[in-house]
């Protein structure tokens, strides 16, 4: 398994910090893409951010009411090693399935 | 130059040197021992340094051979294999990375108007010992530039080699193989199929494994095509992720009577046209299987080169299953684009209706 860290975003504007309000999400817990882990309020307003990557939750940074400036760690993941940082999706070995059948009168010659 | 696999059921994978392993780890394996073997090879390109790589080819190997051996680039392709030109012209043997297949254009001058021209253009002084590994092909539902086939634009261009392993065993014994060539190889790796295991016979370069039980078989070449399923009525043409496809397909066919070869081409440019002559000659049918577009697809190519040869003999035109002539869809769009299963039944059956006249 990979770690891979999760440093808090320029939330737009050229902004340096942002609060933590809420977790939406706690350690040990399996995230998908784009599912709303941290609600943030920073000087301009507040904000839930979706995940950047499917994994599992190690460890999150800084309790309600806590200031994260930043480029400093937000959250890390725990992932596959064979997965960790590929774009797009590790295709699954599905059991083949068909809807065309072969018919032919073969001839032996 | 064809090398001809029997499945062999009983032959133990577990025989000396022969292991589970990922393409992935199969391939990462063979640049550790090029790196150890030649101490002329470079490895360089996007995140292949201190990340290993996004598919985790090049995973340890910074840490293992040093910074001036595996290192990471700037996002510029034609500054990647630019410096590959310079490099082999001072002796060395660059195993440059295109992170996925769509960044090769930007690299394409670099590729067409000197890697594959200099050995030419310097009667034979400047030798280009080259291999492009350029992760390939659909099957990840990645974003667009992320999966494309370029083979047919690659193996168009006299002066480059294109190889396209299935296996984990053939991407071991080609990517050691390719690098040991004087002349620029495309090594183009089925993005698709880097994580399922099968067997890899490490101490054994020339037989290949078929995937139904990975026996080590017979000799043969690494340099020709390879015989992933032995048939009798028709035989499917395929490189790279469409061969497990097309072995897919064999074992349906099957149930309905008909006994299906499927010959994994391998090499792309130049082509084991004898294989596909001693493969169709036999089974007298053919279907060409690829992902990419239809027009002017590699397909083309090998409907031409069994017409060459088995003209008096085909039963039927050979048929061709491809992508369709659109830019390659990315995400889930992808599952309408690349041949499926029922998409390549279609294809053999046309082909087994057939009648002249």
């Amino acid at each position: 398994m990979a770690e891979i860290s999760f440093p808090l975003p320029d939330l737009g504007e050229g902004l340096i910090e942002a609060t933590v309000l809420e977790w939406l999400v706690e350690p040990g817990q399996q995230v998908e893409r784009n599912q709303a882990i941290v609600e943030l309020e920073t000087t301009k307003s507040a904000l839930e951010l979706p995940s950047p990557q499917a994994g599992k939750v190690v460890r999150i940074h800084g309790a309600p009411g806590d200031t994260i400036n930043v480029g400093e760690p937000l959250i890390v993941f725990e992932v596959p090693d064979d997965t960790a940082g590929i774009v797009g999706t590790v295709p699954k070995d599905e059991a083949p399935k068909r809807r065309v059948r072969l018919s032919a009168v073969l001839d032996e010659d | 130059m064809s090398e001809t696999i029997t499945a062999a059921p009983g032959i133990e994978t577990a025989a000396a040197g022969v292991r589970q392993m990922s393409m992935q780890q199969a391939l990462n394996r063979a640049l550790d021992e090029i790196l150890a073997e030649n101490p002329k090879t470079v490895i360089f390109g996007e995140d292949c340094g201190r990340l290993g790589g996004v598919f985790r080819i090049t995973d340890g190997l910074q840490a293992k051979h040093g910074e001036d051996r595996v290192f990471d680039t700037p996002l510029a392709e034609s500054g990647i294999l630019g410096m590959s030109v310079g490099l082999a012209m001072a002796g060395f043997h660059p195993i440059p990375e295109v992170q996925f297949d769509g960044f090769a254009y930007p690299a394409i001058n670099q590729i067409v108007c000197q890697i594959a021209r200099m050995n030419y253009r310097s009667r034979g002084t400047l030798p280009m010992p080259i291999t492009l590994r350029v992760p390939s092909f659909g099957g990840i539902r990645a974003p667009e530039h992320h999966g494309e086939s370029l083979e047919s634009l690659f193996a168009h261009v006299p002066g480059l080699k294109v190889v396209s392993p299935s296996t984990p065993h053939d991407a071991y014994h080609l990517l050691k193989y390719a690098a040991t060539r004087p002349d620029p190889v495309i090594f183009m790796e089925p993005k698709s199929r880097y994580w399922q295991k099968g067997p890899v016979d490490l101490t054994n370069a020339l037989p290949s494994t078929t995937t139904h039980d990975g026996d080590p078989s017979n000799g043969g070449s690494l340099t020709g095509a390879r015989v992933a399923r032995e048939g009798r009525h028709l035989t499917l043409v395929a490189w790279g992720a469409m061969v497990a496809r097309c072995l897919q397909v064999a074992e349906l066919a099957a149930e309905d009577g008909i006994d299906v070869e499927v010959l994994d081409l391998r090499w792309l440019k130049p082509i084991d046209a004898e294989a596909l002559a001693t493969s169709v000659g036999k089974t007298r049918r053919a279907v060409v299987v690829h992902e990419a577009p239809l027009t002017s697809g590699l397909g083309a190519e090998v409907a031409q080169l069994i017409t060459q040869s088995c003209f008096a003999t085909l039963k039927a035109p050979v048929e061709r299953v491809t992508g369709f002539d659109v830019p390659y869809p990315s995400g889930d769009l992808e599952d309408e684009y690349i041949p499926n299963i029922d998409r390549i039944l279609f294809g053999i059956q046309r082909v087994l209706e057939y009648r002249r006249g």
